[in-house]
């Protein structure tokens, strides 16, 4: 069983950049994958294909079975629940506290405040932060900050989890920390795709790797495990 | 809006039921309504322009409206003024005008018929004008004998026009006269204080929902990252709209109440002065309040306009913001 499909999908701009031309990659359930390559290299764009925050201009994606293309814009939030994101720039929301940011997808699912309160804590708990709820996300570290960001992604447990250079901001300490952090979820059946420009570390980790250089799939369809 | 499309996988989110979906939508608006209500009450410098704009926008055709609810009370008071007056020609005998007097109450725009004979008006004058030994040097009874009719009720102008034409036409009158030019003059200007209200009242609700508008505007501007988070995280656009819907409507309802105590502190202000100048033409008229009903229906418009305001700020706006 498929997670993500993209079949020859091509992504041009308005301005007139290509962006990505002809990726095509499958990406199983459970699977734990990096998507690297250089800055510019349409990382963001893939991501954001999935995400459904860019349509693409040519060729199919498919997430969990839904063909994206036939998937009405209404049905939108609807796909994205199904779908954790973490960013670079966290996007925490400073107005309010930890658990509140957190709780954001499940109020959103229309989760009750029981279930809401009981899920966040699990959530904060899995990434390391439990009792740390009712502070402000603005006095954490970097490494903290990052960390209520991923317990927001799997606060809803969605099926697929995306990171777009999770680790960009963050010491290589707390960078090791922070993915085995993700490793840890996909061995509990998530599927995790991170973006990300720390071949180093990715080496390390040891996991496949997919590689796009100028928009484009390096090394043919499928992308073997990568060995420092 | 169809339930989230379920998933396939173990490991995928969890669904929750359709009834519990229920709950929490429901607890969602309880819980938006609240903070939007507390985060105008706890920080009312931000908004109080626009409850006060609000407010003030109400006022002038609520204040119209109590003029015209007691205007119309005034001008049904004199529904009795319509009447018509006949003279007959002084040579009509008592029986000749008691004869007329019976056929036309059979009309069919004549409500009631009085007939006075000439010496019962000459008496009656006698008594009122006070000009009692000058009446007495006159020959014989200059006064001739009446008929008082009364028209039906809600006869149109041109009605009555006709009917007075049609009296006149009867050989014994000598002339009619309708005693209704003052209170037609009256309902034109009711008339067109009516008009004045519509309109007014329409300017002004498009103002409370430019006004509305703006500050939901800005209210969104202040708020891009938090919406496009939600979007992210799968924040449907009703979802979205919801916290800005009950703005609106709250600044509505509390323009409305603030119009409400205008509108009674005017009333405060003009009722003693009314009730002094009525009693100077010898009248017991009182200025009412809005009736509750009325106070009622301007609170009512005041939230509907406020939630189109923000609707129509937000179907604006919302849809620039992606993430």
């Amino acid at each position: 069983m498929s997670m993500v499909i993209f079949e020859q999908v091509s992504k041009r701009y308005d301005s007139g950049k290509d962006a990505l031309s002809g990726v095509s990659f499958e990406l199983k359930k459970g699977e734990f994958a990096f998507l690297t390559g250089h800055s510019g290299a349409g990382k963001s764009t893939l991501m954001k294909l999935i995400m459904l925050m860019e349509r693409p201009s040519r060729g199919q994606v498919h997430v969990d079975g839904q063909n994206l293309n036939r998937l009405p814009s209404y049905m939108v939030p609807y796909h994205r629940r199904k779908v954790g994101v973490v960013f670079q720039n966290h996007q925490l929301l400073f107005d309010r506290s930890v658990f509140d940011n957190v709780a954001l997808p499940l109020l959103i699912a229309g989760y009750t405040p029981d279930e809401i309160g009981r899920r966040v804590r699990a959530s904060l708990d899995a990434v390391g932060l439990l009792g740390m709820e009712r502070r402000n996300p603005v006095e954490l570290s970097g490494g903290e900050q990052q960390r209520v960001g991923i317990a927001r992604a799997i606060v809803n447990k969605p099926p697929l989890l995306l990171a777009d250079e999770p680790t960009g901001n963050l010491d290589p300490e707390l960078s090791a920390e922070i993915m085995s952090l993700f490793a840890r979820l996909g061995q509990v059946g998530v599927t995790v795709l991170i973006a990300t420009h720390d071949i180093d570390l990715v080496k390390r980790m040891g996991h496949r790797r997919i590689i796009l250089d100028h928009g484009q799939m390096q090394g043919g369809r499928r992308q073997g495990a990568v060995h420092g | 809006m169809a339930e989230k499309p379920k998933a396939q996988t173990g490991a995928s989110l969890q669904q929750t039921t359709l009834g519990k979906q229920f709950a929490g939508w429901a607890a969602h608006h309880q819980l938006v309504a609240v903070e939007t209500l507390l985060k105008l009450l706890r920080n009312p410098i931000a908004s109080v322009l626009t409850w006060l704009v609000i407010a003030i926008s109400l006022t002038l055709p609520g204040a119209l409206w109590m003029a015209l609810d007691n205007a119309q009370q005034l001008s049904s008071r004199f529904q009795e003024s319509g009447r018509i007056t006949l003279y007959l020609h002084v040579n009509t005998s008592v029986d000749a005008g008691r004869n007329l007097s019976q056929e036309l109450k059979r009309l069919n725009n004549v409500a009631s018929v009085e007939f006075i004979d000439a010496d019962t008006a000459l008496a009656d004058f006698r008594e009122h004008s006070g000009l009692d030994s000058a009446l007495d040097f006159l020959e014989g009874n200059p006064l001739p004998s009446l008929i008082l009719i009364e028209p039906r009720l809600g006869l149109t102008p041109a009605a009555t026009e006709s009917l007075l034409a049609s009296l006149k036409a009867y050989p014994e009158v000598d002339s009619a006269q309708a005693d209704m030019a003052w209170v037609e003059r009256l309902r034109a200007i009711l008339a067109f204080s009516e008009r004045l209200f519509t309109v007014l009242g329409f300017l002004l609700a498009l103002a409370i929902v430019l006004v509305v508008g703006n500050t939901i505007r800005l209210a969104i501007a202040a708020r891009v990252d938090e919406i496009r988070v939600v979007k992210l995280v799968g924040g449907t656009n009703a979802w979205v709209r919801r916290p800005f819907l009950y703005t609106g409507l709250w600044y509505g309802m509390i323009g409305g109440l603030l119009a409400w105590l205008l509108l009674i502190l005017c009333w405060l202000l003009l009722r003693g002065p009314v009730v002094e100048m009525a009693q100077l033409y010898g009248s017991s008229f009182s200025l009412k309040p809005l009736s509750a009903v009325a106070a009622l229906v301007l609170l009512g418009a005041a939230m509907l306009l406020g939630w189109l305001g923000a609707w129509w700020s937000v179907s604006r706006h919302l849809g620039e913001i992606e993430p």
